[in-house]
């Protein structure tokens, strides 16, 4: 019977080899190939088998694919340049903080309230698809007043009284722009470099590229923030975690909100540390039989996996000990940091896994997206952050951290300077803004007390030094030592990097 | 009067008898004329000629170091000769290639000077110089036959004397025109340049302090007084500020307007990249700061620049590269495989150095153990022993860690009663005592370290831990 054309006839199909296509396309095809897929082929293919185990393990994964227990970072003898940061906090602000009422100070603004956002300034940009058909477009000012702080002078809104006081010591950049305009595509694109999921995130390429400090430790750890139930939630999800094609070993491990911070990791009742160990001796045993035979890096990653968990059995329980913490770290990060979960909470497992070598460390606060009510919503989460920000950078700062830990604040984009909705002398709401929205830094490599980037009158463009997505992850990475153009992992026929393939450049202006 | 009588006696039996030898000598008198009117030939205009002409000339800093090396060589020979004659035999072959050498240099350094019209006194001095050495060299090659002739014998040393007088000098002509005037003098130690009297006292001003010493040390080789390139010096504010042949480099006010900022922020590729040919480029925070000091004026005057905190109003430490260890890398990654402390390589440079982490072996790493690193002690730059066992001994360890810039003790029982041992640490940095019990007494040993820029006593005696959050104070600290 003939077999329907779809279906892939591996009987009678083509000879790849025979196929008039250029000899390197043919043998870069069969370096792809690997064994397992020879192996589950027909028998008259076997012969490849052969050739592909003569070709070895470097052949077919290509030359920066890390051997078993080996760090990427070895390999691509990274970092390429003494670092200034050894390790990052990123403190990612999911939904997209108004920059309007926090940063962006824009005094003009107050004199025309309900008046519309003239058409020059809007340009022929594509609304999303709740605004786009709002007939027209007041602008709503700040609710909030504005004060300058520090030695810089800088403004900073009175929502946020406690980062007002550290100032000196961020890198404020209000030009950073991004290319799209809903969460999912915009919060990947800050997290992976690309609006698609599939690709690692910045976590995952630190890991690959810088390897662990600490054995005992995953090298990225991610710190979810409880959910408010008052705020307006997007929700977040692995992917954003994930190291796309890079090895399974490199993607973030999450630390639960609430109970067990990682679940299954106390032994069960009559299971001591000594069968634990014999169990797992016996696991990574058969399987690395099954990687003798199948050759699947995937198998590696597993056992490595296998250990960290064994060995994070006493790290974690011991990192999430607060019962040491002075009484000074209590009045410095709040009463809000005695609770699992809060964002304050966080903030103190994020210095905490700092001191223990963790490269780094992510921690998600949503709740940012404010399409209405943002008088009743923003002042609930500044509440929650506020402090928090505070207390780890002064935290970083007093114990010594700050110089080489780099923190950064950032959502994945602004906030319209219109009103979305009705606007009412007391309240008003706001659409998603790609074109500007302010991001901050500090610590290790960036210059403290600056601002960098311009926006025009009504904090809707951008009309000076402006920082893509990609610079301002380049810049992160130059921070650690990383040049972006060499961190790369070869994956479906590309050097595949975090910048992508767009030219991005390091920001010298905000460099130390 | 005898002596008068043999020196002109032997100055005419210099003089060339056979008729071959006239040849030579007349020759040599021909071409040392040419050489002697190349500048005046063909002058050096200031303007670019033919690509070819740089091309080639671009060699000349490669192939001129060959003549240098034979010329050296060649006093050497001579003295080593009057034990093994053969040696003596070796240095007439050995001149007669030096001057070879220097022929070809010579035209090389014309050519690149030409074609890519460098014109200005540096430039010029170095041309004459080594228009003077090769035709010494060639009176050396003439010469020595007859160094063994009666009366006569010291004219040959003489002139070899001169030679070597004369390369020194061309030489060091030749490298201002690369490095910079300042290049060989920039790091030498205070006292030494009190004596030789360099070194201006510093005016308070930021263009003193920080601009100036950029271009000074970045720009000014090519235009300064010595080159001076499309008509523009930097090497004083007044020359800076009145540009070049094309008109001023600076508007104050306006980085982007400012032909200078515009070229050091090209991509380092670009034509009109600056610091051109193959230089480094400025590093990001100099050209943060020329920025930030052309967009608030300019000024010669100005001390403080808005929004331009320096950290350091001391002088930054001159980090100082590690020495070689490759042979001790086997070893350093075999620690790697390991689960207890090890050490890393700060970058892929590894005259970077390397950190010491003992993060995996917090608990059980003692001063023994610390002791047995004492080996790769040149090569570490930075130990992190936060929370580890170590004590008031490790200060005996750890001051042999002569490249060490950032040392992290904190909560570990150090007392601080050792610190004082690490005074011979010339690079140190950093120094966290936090957690520690380090009283103020002891911690104010640390200002006889001169380096120290930053140190952290959060939670020790010396600085105890702020009872109110609200008045938490940053605890970072310059050591004097």
């Amino acid at each position: 019977m003939k077999q329907h054309p779809l279906c892939t006839d591996t009987e009678n199909a083509d000879n790849v080899l025979d196929l008039a296509i250029p000899a390197q396309v043919k043998q870069e095809w069969a370096e792809l190939q690997t064994r397992r897929h020879f192996l589950g082929r027909a028998g008259k293919v076997l012969g490849w088998a052969a050739a592909a185990s003569l070709l070895g393990h470097r052949a077919l994964h290509g030359d920066n694919y890390p051997a078993a227990g080996a760090q990427g970072g070895d390999l691509l003898r990274l970092p390429n340049f003494a670092p200034k940061a050894k390790r990052a906090i990123y403190l990612f602000m999911s939904g997209g903080p108004s920059q309007v009422d926090l940063w962006d100070y824009k005094p003009n603004l107050a004199a025309q309230f309900d008046k519309d956002l003239p058409d020059s300034v809007r340009g022929s940009q594509q609304l999303t698809g709740m605004t786009t058909g709002q007939a027209r477009f007041p602008i709503a000012p700040s609710h909030w007043a504005f004060k300058r702080y520090g030695q810089s002078g800088t403004w900073v809104s009175d929502m946020m009284p406690n980062i007002g006081r550290i100032v000196d010591d961020l890198t404020i950049i209000k030009s950073t722009n991004t290319e799209a305009i809903n969460h999912e595509p915009a919060i990947m694109l800050m997290n992976t470099g690309n609006m698609n999921a599939g690709k690692p995130c910045l976590g995952s390429w630190l890991a690959y590229g810088l390897g662990s400090m600490n054995d005992n430790l995953p090298t990225f750890m991610v710190l979810q923030t409880k959910l408010n139930t008052a705020e307006n939630n997007q929700p977040v999800s692995s992917r954003l975690w994930s190291s796309g094609f890079l090895s399974s070993e490199y993607a973030g491990v999450g630390l639960r909100s609430s109970g067990d911070p990682v679940l299954y990791l106390t032994d069960p009742q009559g299971v001591d540390r000594e069968v634990r160990r014999k169990m797992l001796d016996v696991v990574n045993e058969i399987n690395r039989q099954t990687y003798e035979e199948l050759g699947d890096p995937e198998t590696n990653s597993r056992i490595a996996q296998y250990e960290m968990a064994y060995r994070m059995q006493s790290s974690v329980p011991e990192l999430a000990d607060l019962s040491k913490e002075p009484q000074s770290t209590w009045d410095l990060y709040g009463p809000d940091a005695k609770e699992p979960g809060t964002f304050a909470y966080n903030c103190l497992m994020a210095r905490r896994l700092a001191e223990r070598g963790v490269r780094f460390t992510q921690v998600y606060k949503r709740g940012w997206d404010m399409h209405d009510n943002v008088t009743k919503f923003l002042p609930i989460i500044c509440q929650e952050t506020d402090r928090g920000c505070y207390a780890l950078i002064t935290d970083l700062k007093q114990r010594g951290m700050l110089d080489d830990t780099l923190v950064i604040w950032a959502g994945e984009f602004g906030r319209t300077v219109y009103s979305q909705g009705g606007l009412t002398p007391d309240n008003y709401g706001r659409d998603h803004h790609p074109r500007c929205y302010t991001t901050w830094m500090a610590g290790g490599g960036v210059r403290p007390g600056i601002t960098y980037g311009e926006t025009d009158d009504f904090s809707y463009n951008v009309v000076k030094d402006p920082v893509t997505v990609r610079d301002f992850n380049a810049t992160i990475l130059h921070c650690l030592g990383i040049d972006h153009n060499k961190l790369t992992y070869k994956f479906q026929g590309l050097d595949q990097k975090l910048t992508g393939p767009v030219p991005a450049s390091v920001v010298p202006g905000l460099l130390v | 009067m005898t002596k008068l009588h043999t020196m002109v006696e032997g100055a005419v039996r210099m003089l060339p008898s056979m008729k071959s030898t006239r040849i030579v000598w007349a020759t040599s008198l021909g071409v040392s004329l040419l050489l002697f009117l190349l500048p005046w030939l063909v002058r050096l205009d200031g303007h670019p000629h033919a690509d070819w002409q740089q091309f080639l000339g671009r060699f000349h800093p490669l192939v001129v170091h060959l003549p240098i090396g034979l010329l050296v060589l060649v006093p050497l020979l001579e003295v080593a000769g009057l034990v093994r004659p053969a040696l003596r035999e070796a240095a007439g072959f050995v001149l007669a290639l030096a001057l070879a050498g220097c022929l070809v240099a010579l035209s090389l350094g014309f050519l690149l000077a030409y074609g890519s019209g460098d014109a200005g006194a540096g430039v010029t001095r170095h041309l004459w110089g080594g228009v003077v050495l090769t035709v010494v060299v060639l009176m050396c090659l003439l010469a020595r036959p007859r160094s063994y002739a009666q009366g006569v014998g010291y004219v040959y040393p003489t002139l070899l004397a001169c030679m070597l007088i004369a390369l020194v000098w061309t030489a060091d002509q030749g490298g201002s025109l690369t490095h910079g005037g300042n290049y060989l003098t920039q790091y030498m130690p205070a006292g030494m340049k009190r004596v030789f009297g360099s070194g201006a006292v510093p005016s308070a001003s930021f263009y003193a302090r920080h601009i100036h010493p950029i271009l000074d040390a970045n720009c000014a080789s090519c235009h300064g007084e010595e080159q001076a390139k499309g008509g523009l010096r930097m090497d004083s504010y007044e020359l800076l500020m009145k540009g070049g042949q094309d008109g001023p480099v600076i508007v104050a006010g306006s980085s982007a307007k400012s032909v200078l900022f515009q070229r050091i922020t090209l991509p380092p590729d670009h034509k009109q990249f600056m610091p051109a040919e193959g230089k480094p480029p400025l590093q990001s925070q100099q050209i943060a700061w020329i920025k930030d000091w052309i967009e608030q004026g300019a000024s010669p005057t100005l001390t403080k620049l808005v929004g331009v905190t320096i950290r350091e109003e001391l002088p930054a430490v001159h980090i100082e590269p590690v020495g070689e260890y490759s042979a001790l890398m086997p070893e350093i990654q075999k620690m790697e495989q390991g689960q207890g402390a090890k050490l890393k390589q700060v970058s892929a440079n590894p005259s970077d150095g390397l950190i010491l982490f003992t993060v995996n072996a917090a608990g059980t790493f003692d001063d023994a153990q610390l002791a047995q690193y004492q080996k790769f002690a040149p090569y570490i730059v930075e130990a992190e022993l936060g929370r580890t066992a170590v004590t008031d001994a490790s200060f005996d360890t750890l001051k042999q860690f002569t490249h060490l810039r950032a040392l992290h003790l904190e909560e570990t029982k150090v007392t601080g009663v050792g610190l004082p041992r690490l005074a011979s640490l010339s690079q140190l940095s950093y120094l966290n005592l936090s957690g520690t019990q380090v009283t103020a007494a002891s911690a104010a040993s640390l200002n006889t370290i001169k380096s120290l820029r930053q140190v952290y006593l959060y939670n020790t005696p010396a600085q105890p831990a702020p009872a109110a959050p609200r008045a938490t104070q940053p605890k970072e600290k310059n050591a004097q």
